[in-house]
């Protein structure tokens, strides 16, 4: 490993170097900011999930008995 | 339906942009003239290029809803719209930075190519205060297409005058790249190839959490329903409204089955 890296060329990292670190790393960024919004949505989407799952156990648990054999007796989706 | 095929592209993005970055800086040549300042040309132009062709596709997908009056067309064109803008900001910043490192200066006023773009970039920033500011949906999608197709108009109108005008400073790339050595046009190809695999990445990314959102609030507008005093036998599982979303309608029917 570290003589395959020693034979790429050195980067010159020393005027222009800063440049092009910092133009990469606006892009990096970019990126790093756009999958932290996702998470965030996806976090929104799991918890209102989970709301969605409570209120469905709900509605089941409080459905009448009658209400269950009306239900059979319809169509299925 | 938005997510398929998500991860096998979320992988050949990564695959192509890495293959990029190590073009870039393990086989690319530095230029005789700037010298490594020129690897930044890798990144702003694929940016730039992407951000103005998403801003054109844009306009297209809204032509298509004004035709077809889908929803969904709007919704790709707004978020097309939304992810050039994003691409845009990246392509300003990377441009000042290698503007700042190239010229001495952040910015250039007398610089067509430059100045094109910012007024391209702000034309498209009054897009979502404009659509927004529409309360109605479909008055703000009708209105939001013809938006998106005016200025998508005007991006390749805009493009050509300022080729047609302008003093050769500012470096030309499409249609140009038969001018850069063959190891730097192959890294140029490469790189648009992964910023353009990029931005359609995380526009599916940005379809699929918005179709998710919009089934999710299918599903908890029908589960309230459900939940308000009906009688019994309207509250039967026949009784699923019929404008819900094929998927949501999936999602209720394993409700309905197994309580999720």
């Amino acid at each position: 490993m570290g003589v395959a890296l020693a034979d790429l060329p050195a980067l010159p990292l020393h005027e222009a170097g800063k440049y092009v670190a910092a133009a990469y790393v606006v892009l990096f960024a970019l990126v790093l900011i756009y999958v932290a919004i996702m998470a965030i949505r996806l976090s929104r989407i799991e918890r209102e999930l989970g709301e969605l799952l409570e209120l469905s156990e709900n509605t089941v648990a409080s459905a009448p008995p009658d209400r269950e054999l009306a239900g059979q007796g319809s169509t299925p989706l | 339906m938005y997510g398929k095929g998500l991860r096998s592209l979320s992988i050949s993005t990564i695959a192509v942009m890495t293959a990029a970055l190590a073009l870039v800086f393990f086989y690319a040549p530095l230029e005789a003239e700037q010298g490594f300042l020129q690897k930044i040309f890798y990144v702003h132009v694929p940016l730039a290029i992407v951000a103005l062709c998403g801003f054109v596709a844009g306009g297209i997908m809204a032509i298509q809803h004004l035709r077809t009056r889908d929803p969904s067309w709007d919704m790709r064109s707004y978020v097309a719209i939304h992810m050039s803008l994003i691409f845009g900001v990246g392509t300003l910043i990377t441009g000042s930075i290698w503007a700042k490192g190239s010229w001495g200066h952040w910015w250039v006023w007398d610089e067509p190519t430059l100045v094109s773009f910012l007024i391209v970039f702000l034309l498209y920033a009054t897009y979502q205060p404009l659509r927004f500011a529409i309360e109605d949906p479909e008055r703000q999608a009708r209105y939001a297409s013809v938006f998106a197709i005016t200025a998508g108009a005007f991006v390749p109108l805009n493009f050509i005058a300022v080729r047609l005008s302008t003093a050769y400073v500012h470096p030309r790339v499409l249609g140009g790249t038969s001018n850069l050595p063959g190891p730097m046009a192959l890294t140029f190809v490469v790189s648009l190839i992964g910023i353009a695999l990029l931005y359609v990445t995380l526009c599916k990314y940005e379809l699929t959490a918005k179709h998710a959102r919009a089934q999710l609030r299918a599903l908890r507008r029908r589960l309230t329903a459900d939940d308000a005093a009906t009688p019994p036998v309207r509250r039967s599982r026949s009784a699923a409204p019929t404008t819900l979303h094929p998927a949501a309608m999936m999602t209720a029917r394993v409700t309905g089955k197994e309580g999720l």
